[in-house]
């Protein structure tokens, strides 16, 4: 056990020793930290209530509001700072369930090869293909309320295939080779097989998809959200989006539309993607050296 | 052709799983529509209630209640669109060619520029240009695209009132020919057509630019240039070349992605696609014009992807075999 402890944290230590010479991703991990300390601190951070109306409607940016107020008169700093909170969550816990799904897919189809391996992939196949959102929407309407964990439970519904891709091509690199010729040898089942030697061999490469799929999955969510599929107990960002568009003010003309009410939720979207895109660009160059030397 | 007749033929039996998936999920979710939309009347009796689900066969035991939802998809029958009081194939069929004409145009020039800016990326890689011009794209690829959209709305219809702010056509007017009529139409396309187009050339640009560099490190390139052909005309006639089958094949992958892309954009900027279709059918609860509209914009996008798969076999010989 202890052993097991040691290497581990050999294993981190030098990945961090990599990690810490590749500019942009230490950039995006900075710019991640930020949004993830925002999310825990949101009640500390935020100075209104972002479900309570404070002030009048539409006010602009002042010292009182920093990023003014919506339509109903609620601050929309605070709506900010806690749909950190709920964005990053979505994203998160969508891309755990996301990955152990197209894992066990991914293994499956790879290792059990045949029959299995071809209908699981020719399902794979056309779910990549399909637009997502209108099939999420249907889902989601399928499923009636909306909710939070609905949200959840069909974006790791359609989040897996570029997971199980990955997974099933390096699990057939793997299964090819010496050492787990050596261990089916000595009489090793399947389960010891891919416990001891497939998981543990994919798990760098897990880990760089799941970044990427934290990523894809708010985006996905702040599509949505937008479309007014969003939990209207849990703000995020692109439900503060989605009032803003259909609060009609494009058309009023009466002092809208109010910038500070539409770039920032989208540019705090962008900031958290972009930055999720570098780190995973950076885990990628440790675990496949080839990709450094360029 | 026999590979893409196969290929075809298990996409055709995979989506009938996937819809069938679908019918069984919708009848186990409790969506019955008379329970969704009239139980909580009480002004209407429950027998009422009882007829019309009778009339509308959904007393049947559920197999024969699937072979009626064969049927009736095989001949075109989605239902009819509860907001629309009309059937959902022709609204939905009224609304496809605005959102095939935006998808083309933008599919066509972002696959063309990317394809350019990402080749003269890749050959001045670690250079200034490169290091600037792949950041920038990474930034454009992070956005939303309905947030693209809105900041656009926002500069160039709002604060500097040249482009419409919403709509395909100019309210009222008679388009007295062609001409008139397509330039009316791109005129208040041109900011959902830029919305669209800069985001995919931020994602396939550094896409092409990655393919390109690969395909520079390859052993044929390296004996290219130990016989001295000139650098430009290794860039364009072998390079270029070789990373261009990539591309239409990520192309051919991210063709559902567009779409979605799609029904954000025309969302936004209130354009009559499907795209704003699907989002007042959620805003109308609308189920069957939302079932619908997802079948044939599933169909539509498969049919894309015989034809990209086509041009893949056309360009590379060694998928004919």
């Amino acid at each position: 056990m202890r052993m097991s402890i040691n290497k581990f944290m050999k294993g981190v230590q030098s990945f961090a020793s990599i990690y810490r010479r590749n500019k942009s991703g230490l950039l995006g991990l900075a710019i991640l930290l930020f949004f993830i300390f925002t999310a825990i601190f949101a009640p500390i951070l935020a100075p209104y209530n972002p479900y309570k109306r404070v002030d009048r409607p539409l006010i602009a940016p002042s010292q009182k509001y920093i990023l003014g107020t919506n339509d109903i008169g609620q601050d929309i700093f605070s709506e900010l700072i806690y749909g950190t909170r709920v964005s990053l969550t979505i994203g998160f816990m969508a891309a755990v369930f996301t990955v152990i799904i197209g894992t066990l897919i991914g293994v499956v189809s790879g290792f059990l090869g045949g029959a299995v391996d071809e209908v699981l992939m020719r399902f794979t196949d056309v779910i990549m293909i399909l637009p997502s959102i209108p099939l999420m929407i249907l889902l989601m309407a399928l499923f009636g309320k909306q909710s939070f964990m609905i949200m959840i439970l069909v974006l790791s519904i359609m989040g897996w295939t570029g997971t199980a891709r990955l997974v099933r091509s390096s699990t057939l690199s793997i299964k090819e080779r010496m050492y787990v010729e050596a261990a089916k040898a000595i009489g090793a089942g399947d389960r010891h097989i891919i416990t001891k030697h497939i998981l543990p061999n994919v798990s760098p490469l897990i880990m760089a998809t799941m970044i990427y799929q934290v990523a894809g999955a708010m985006m996905s969510e702040a599509g949505l959200a937008f479309l007014g599929l969003g939990d209207p107990s849990h703000k995020s960002w692109g439900m503060i989006l989605h009032y803003a568009e259909t609060s009609g003010g494009w058309y009023a003309n009466m002092g809208y539309p109010a910038w500070w009410w539409i770039i920032p939720p989208g540019l705090c979207v962008a900031l958290t993607v972009a930055s999720l895109v570098l780190i995973g660009q950076a885990m990628e160059e440790i675990i496949n050296p080839r990709l450094r030397r360029r | 052709m026999a590979y893409i007749a196969k290929r075809t033929a298990s996409r055709i039996i995979t989506f009938a799983v996937v819809i069938s998936l679908l019918f069984f999920l919708a009848r186990s979710a409790g969506t019955d529509p008379f329970e969704r939309y009239l139980s909580e009347d009480p002004r209407i009796p429950p027998e009422q209630i009882q007829r019309l689900r009778a009339k509308f066969g959904l007393d049947k035991p559920l197999h024969m209640q699937y072979l009626d939802f064969v049927r009736n998809t095989l001949n075109g029958e989605f239902g009819y669109s509860l907001y629309y009081k009309r059937p959902v194939f022709d609204v939905v069929m009224e609304r496809l060619p605005y959102t095939i004409f935006l998808l083309g145009i933008s599919i066509t020039v972002s696959t063309i520029v990317s394809y350019v800016v990402g080749i003269y990326f890749a050959y001045k890689r670690g250079t200034r240009v490169d290091i600037w011009g792949t950041n920038i794209c990474m930034f454009i690829r992070s956005t939303p695209h309905f947030w693209l959209g809105m900041i656009l709305l926002l500069v160039f219809a709002y604060y500097i009132p040249i482009f419409p702010l919403f709509g395909a056509l100019t309210p009222g007017v008679k388009h007295e020919n062609t001409y008139d009529f397509l330039k009316d139409l791109l005129f208040h396309y041109t900011l959902p057509l830029t919305t669209l187009i800069v985001r995919q050339i931020g994602m396939y640009v550094l896409y092409m630019r990655n393919s390109t560099v690969e395909v520079l490190g390859e052993d044929y390139m390296v004996t290219a240039k130990a016989k001295g052909v000139p650098k430009r005309s290794i860039m364009f006639k072998h390079a270029a070349r070789n990373a261009m089958l990539p591309m239409v094949t990520v192309t051919a992958i991210r063709f559902g992605f567009m779409v979605n892309g799609a029904i954000l954009t025309e969302t936004v900027f209130s354009l009559p696609g499907t795209g704003r279709l699907i989002y007042q059918a959620i805003m109308n609860d609308d189920f069957f014009l939302l079932q619908g509209a997802f079948f044939i914009i599933a169909i539509t996008v498969l049919l894309a992807n015989l034809v990209a798969d086509i041009l893949c076999a056309w360009l590379d010989p060694r998928i004919k075999i």
